[in-house]
């Protein structure tokens, strides 16, 4: 008895955001929890020097039967989430398509040339509208917001995730989730998580 | 966390492909593993330092890849397996060692692992290592996917042993760094024993000296190793072919290109059209092998990454062996269908494979694509690099450049190899002027401070890490003292190797495995050489300042200068800061003259936000570490900062 | 008075020759910065208009301006500028005597009014071996150490610029010609800032016929011994025809021949000999040491004077017509090579677009004053 069918095979997810968000962090989470169900799981990551401030990507493909490229091919993306609202436009200019969906925070992180004054950040309504423009369905969450009410940002990332399974394209249960996490974290630190990713789940309940 | 430890033979594990590298080294029983920190190299010694102690491994990070070869080639000759990891440049810095170590020959089963950067993601230049299995007559394996970075790895011991000489495993970005399904193999009983024979008759391999002389003979040995190769080649499972008998055109690839091409023939539906010969053996090529593929065929795509290594090498064959199989029509680097330069994808080689079966493909609907890019344009604004909030090399190189300026002679600073690479960006406030190989900063510096006779009065400044310094600095430094070159050497000593992940260097209190172990003085080594030697805080700019004014008017000698503070990123220093920063937006003069932005426009931290609303700067809390540099750079005193709890 | 940006200032006078180095540019924000005598940019500005620009005494100085703006009428060309009167004066015994190698006249004006706290600071120039060091200086006793002869172009109003930022609102700037241009134009406040306060409460200018360039001296110098050694330096009166030096070693004679290649390009577009917009201008009486030649040139630099000389700190005695008329002869000479220099340069009275003048003044008045004997 395998893994559960997926909607696409391979299922090709994109989780993008700027260097030190901790995007390899949620990559290898959702990699992992998807290689526990019995998945073929293959994730193509860069780290280094992308990693001071410019644009991440890590692809993370799901398959019930082989590996994969770890390089998405272009326009086959099915799922991006974003750690910021830029990147996923960045993103789905290459790799998406109009059955493409999109899930992403809202906290801007400015590049040094818009900080600087050389460039222009988009406003939210923009990002928004743009966003429903290149996907057919997206979701967009406060997730930094919640997460520094949690005590820190980096939980963003696990809410992310938390919404990601609430969007339901892929199946990341809570007790796969947890399963993952006690592997490495102590107790407490693995009911914070799970909170955080109760957190997104709800968020996405609302739309 | 011993990951690669608690999952018994037989487990699926996500791995990272350095993860799974590591772990089919162990499964063979490595006793000794060397490397120097190389994106995407780091992780091999990493995770191999982390179950040293369980799996009773030495591993080390050697001051520099040749040192770490040497390491390496001691423990192969004791009769323990041995490795030495690096990025491809390693490879260059201790190919002269490789040359003889080649042609020697080694004992215990020994490898090199060179993790290459195509598209140099993270370096300033995209060599590769494969040539040199070549040029040094050894083995080459390429992993085409993580179970065969895994397998291919331990079966790499084997091979050495078999021939009694050093393999290369090379892997690449997109199978390091990417992650994929590995089944664990059995864990041997760690090895306990070393011991160097020397006292058997001199030329005997074994038991005797370790030398390539006499070249002739043992160059004739290398040779016949290589053929021996050549033959388990020949049948080896790593090589492998799907599709039709007689497809209309042959793939042939390695390494990351493999999974590249097997998605591309999948999105193209080609599998009817197409074969593909997967090969894992890449030198010598299995020239039976080649022939017995190339027969299928006339037309012939070679997809590799970077240059054109393989598809050389195959048309070797080809020639050779044109009288049986006939002429072929190749397709690959040399004739442009595929790029000659920069990473290899799936999109380069769909677009190879539309172009010679003559198909229309479209990765998206033309007009989302349009819009798309559009969208792009005004909705995602490019992200340049930058020095991280707190980066003590933002306050070094704001220094250094302000100095420099107003010293009015148009002084430089040649640079090397860290983060600090990326002053030659605005982020460093563009103040390096060359950049080469790991310690050529000083080694340039060296040269151009003995140009005085030819008129040149130019202020001579170079830089290097704390870890560069090690690796290759100090060589160039004496040859500056023992000249007399005027110049200026700024060490940026920022307490690790930064850069690829902070791991520690012969300047640290620790080795790789977490140890204590003597920490060496920069300062030291300089005096004892003969420089003058002072140091100061990156952080405080007006000492440093102070200070680099006053080693530019010394008349003569070779200057240094240690700018010492934490990296921004050091586990001591992370998620801790010094103080909090605020903007007084009423003194804050924004645009206006006497300021005109200075903290965003020109220095440009990421903490540091300029809001167009109200005209006035202010800094964001989450991404802001409380240096308080900008603090001292600020011309209205408008920020301030104020000791952290 | 046409006000441009810092990167005019870069272009036309940084890069064009006609920096002087009297940093009035220097330190109005952290663009400019002056070291060793060089003026630099450490990054550029995009600003279109600056108070660097507006300040600088080598662009776009419009006299009829200066003149308009400090005493009402249009400038004239007349040697020695507007005046009321012109005094031989010494320092009085209230400063102690034999202390100063002219006639201590602008220490003694200058601790007078710390004194009487008609000022909170003063903007002097020290000296360090070879390098003027320009000082803000709050106690009177220590006015006098600044009080030396320097020849050498320094960047004084740095200072001045740093001492109102820190607040400072009764400065007296004691400076060379270009640098009480540079404080008269700065005093009109030009980028018109609602936020504007006069901060100069006294100008004293120095006479000045040219300066020497900092590092090109120090070249020269170093050659030929340790300039740390350096305890006085003069250039005496024509006939003479030498620099001396007096060092910790002994006294050194250069002849003006070798020290005039030194001097930069720039201050021979320069007008101005006895510093014309200040409240009070000094400088050597030929032929009479231990005194200068005093001029008073406003209505706050008489009262001063007044004031000084009736408690004990100044002494003044009429100056005899014969030296007026000889200082009015040098003044001139220097207009003239002024005015036919900044012609040849292409740098008085540009008109063409897209260019900058470093200098204007009426065509008529050019034409009287080179015409003048």
């Amino acid at each position: 008895m395998g893994p559960a069918k997926l909607s696409s095979d391979p299922y090709n997810l994109i989780i993008t955001g700027v260097g030190g968000q901790g995007n390899v962090l949620a990559s290898r989470l959702v990699g992992t929890l998807l290689a526990d169900h019995g998945y073929c799981v293959t994730i193509g990551e860069t780290f280094g020097a992308t990693q001071r401030g410019g644009s991440v990507m890590s692809h993370v493909r799901v398959s019930s039967e082989t590996t994969c490229s770890p390089l998405i091919p272009k326009g086959k993306a099915h799922m991006v989430v974003a750690l910021e609202p830029t990147e996923a436009l960045r993103v789905l200019m290459d790799y998406g398509n109009p059955a493409c969906q999109a899930l992403s925070n809202t906290r801007p992180i400015y590049s040094v040339g818009v900080i600087c004054g050389d460039q222009n950040y988009p406003s939210s309504e923009d990002l928004e509208k743009w966003m429903g423009e290149m996907t057919a369905r997206h979701w967009l969450i406060h997730a930094t917001q919640e997460a520094l009410q949690m005590g820190s940002p980096i939980y963003g990332n696990i809410i992310l995730i938390g919404a990601l399974a609430a969007t339901g394209v892929l199946p990341l249960a809570r007790q796969a989730f947890e399963r993952v996490l006690s592997r490495t974290l102590s107790p407490d630190k693995v009911e914070a998580n799970l909170t955080a990713y109760d957190k997104g789940y709800s968020m996405i309940a609302c739309f | 966390m011993s990951q690669r430890l608690d999952p018994g033979a037989g487990a699926r594990c996500l791995l990272m492909g350095n993860e799974a590298i590591a772990r089919g080294a162990l499964e063979a029983g490595v006793s000794v593993a060397a490397g120097y920190p190389g994106t995407p190299s780091s992780e091999i010694i990493e995770n191999l330092a982390r179950v040293a102690g369980e799996r009773n491994l030495y591993v080390e990070w050697s001051v520099n890849e040749k040192v770490a070869m040497e390491v390496a080639a001691a423990a192969s000759y004791a009769g323990l397996r041995s490795m030495c990891v690096m990025k491809q440049n390693g490879v260059n810095v201790g190919s002269d060692f490789l040359l003889h170590l080649a042609l020697a020959g080694t004992r215990g089963g020994m490898i090199i692992v060179p993790c290459d950067d195509p598209g140099a993601l993270s370096s300033i230049n995209e060599g590769e290592a494969r040539q040199f299995a070549r040029l040094l007559e050894i083995p080459l394996l390429e992993p085409g996917d993580f179970q065969e970075a895994k397998d291919m790895t331990r079966w790499a011991f084997e091979l050495s042993e078999e021939i009694r000489n050093l393999v290369m495993v090379r892997s690449v970005t997109r199978l390091s760094h990417a992650s994929g399904t590995v089944v664990l193999g059995e864990l041997p009983e760690p090895r306990k024993e070393a011991r160097f024979t020397h006292t058997g008759f001199i030329l005997d391999p074994m038991t005797g000296a370790v030398i390539s002389a006499p070249v002739g003979y043992k160059h004739q040995q290398q040779q016949e190793k290589l053929e021996k190769a050549t033959a388990l080649f020949e049948v080896s499972p790593f090589n492998r072919y799907v599709g039709p008998d007689k497809p209309e055109l042959l793939l042939i690839t390695s390494s990351a290109c493999y999974l590249y091409s097997v998605e591309a023939i999948r999105v193209l539906g080609v599998e009817d059209r197409v074969g593909l010969l997967k090969l894992g053996t890449t030198w010598p090529l299995p020239p039976k092998l080649v022939e017995k593929h190339l027969s299928r065929t006339d037309q012939v795509l070679i997809v590799e990454e970077v240059i054109s290594f393989l598809e050389e090498n195959v048309k070797v064959v080809a020639a050779e062996r044109a009288h049986a199989i006939g002429a072929k029509t190749f397709f690959g680097k040399r004739d442009k269908t595929v790029p000659s330069t920069g990473e290899m994808n799936p999109d380069h080689v769909i677009a190879a494979l539309a172009k010679i079966l003559k198909i229309r493909y479209e990765t998206a609907p033309e007009e989302y694509r349009k819009r798309g890019q559009t969208i792009s344009f005004f909705g995602a604004p490019s992200r340049d690099l930058t020095f991280c909030p707190g980066c003590p090399h933002r306050a070094s190189f704001w220094s250094i450049h302000n100095v420099l300026e107003m010293d009015g002679r148009e002084g430089f600073v040649c640079g090397d190899i860290g983060c600090y690479t990326m002053a030659l960006t605005p982020t460093g406030f563009s103040t390096l002027k060359t950049v080469h190989a790991m310690g050529s900063g000083t080694g340039l510096a060296s040269g151009f401070g003995k140009l005085g006779q030819f008129g040149m009065d130019q202020p001579v400044l170079s830089v290097c890490g704390d870890s560069t310094f090690f690796h290759a600095a100090m060589p160039a430094l004496v040859n500056a003292v023992h000249h007399g070159s005027r110049i200026n050497v700024v060490v940026l000593d920022n307490g690790g190797t930064a850069m690829t992940g902070f791991q520690p260097h012969p300047g640290l209190s620790v080795d790789a495995t977490g140890k204590q172990a003597p920490p060496i003085s920069i300062e030291a080594i300089c005096r004892a050489i003969g420089a003058h030697v002072e140091n100061a805080d990156p952080f405080d700019l007006r000492d440093t300042q102070k200070k680099l004014f006053r080693l530019l008017e010394r008349a003569d000698g070779v200057n240094v200068l240690v700018l010492r503070q934490v990296c921004s990123l050091s586990p001591e220093k992370k998620w801790k800061k010094l103080f909090e920063v605020s903007v007084r937006e009423e003194v804050c003069l924004g645009e206006t003259c006497g300021c005109n932005r200075m903290c965003t426009r020109i220095f440009r931290c990421p903490g540091l936000v300029w809001d167009a609303q109200k005209k006035k700067a202010r800094i964001d809390e989450v991404i802001c570490t409380g240096c308080g540099v900008c603090a001292s750079v600020c011309p209205s005193g408008a920020i301030e900062k104020k000791e952290a709890a | 008075m046409k006000v441009f940006g810092p990167n005019e200032l870069l272009n036309d006078v940084q890069k064009g020759g006609l920096c002087v180095g009297c940093g009035a540019c220097v330190d109005l924000c952290p663009y400019f910065r002056n070291y060793r005598g060089k003026t630099s940019m450490l990054f550029p500005c995009t600003l279109a208009q600056g108070r660097c620009y507006a300040s600088c005494p080598k662009a776009e100085v419009d006299l009829d301006e200066l003149a308009a703006r400090h005493w009402g009428g249009s400038y004239s060309g007349e040697p020695l500028g507007n005046y009321r009167e012109i005094l031989a004066a010494r320092a009085g015994e209230k400063m102690g005597k034999g202390r100063f190698q002219g006639g201590g006249t602008v220490s003694a004006l200058v601790t007078f009014a710390l004194k009487r706290k008609q000022i909170d600071a003063a903007v002097l120039t020290d000296r360090k071996g070879l390098e003027p060091v320009p000082r803000l200086v709050t106690r009177p006793r220590d006015v006098a150490a600044c009080g030396s002869s320097k020849f050498i172009a320094a960047p004084t109003l740095a200072v001045m610029n740093m001492a109102v930022r820190e607040g400072h609102r009764r400065l007296a700037v004691v400076g060379t010609p270009c640098q009480m241009t540079a404080v008269a134009q700065m005093r009109l406040n030009p980028l018109a800032r609602d936020d504007f306060l006069d901060p100069v409460a006294m100008a004293v200018g120095l006479f000045c016929n040219w300066a020497l360039d900092h590092r090109a001296l120090a070249a020269f110098l170093e050659k030929r011994l340790d300039p740390s050694r350096i305890r006085a330096m003069d250039i005496p009166p024509p006939p003479a025809n030498v620099m001396i030096l007096e060092t910790a070693d002994g006294k050194l004679e250069f002849p003006l021949d070798d020290i005039r290649p030194l001097i930069p390009q720039t201050c021979f577009i320069c007008p101005d000999m006895t510093s014309e917009w200040s409240d009070l201008s000094v400088g050597m009486f030929e032929g009479r040491t231990g005194w200068n030649t005093l001029i008073v040139r406003t209505e706050r630099g008489g009262a001063l004077v007044e004031e000084a000389r009736a408690r004990g700190f100044l002494e003044t005695e009429s100056m005899p017509a014969p030296y007026t008329d000889s200082l009015a002869k040098a003044a001139l000479q220097k207009k003239q090579r002024a005015l036919r220099t900044a012609t040849t340069r292409e740098v008085l009275n540009v008109n063409q677009d897209g260019k900058r003048s470093a200098l204007r003044v009426r065509p008529e008045v050019v034409d009287s004053i080179l015409s003048a004997q």
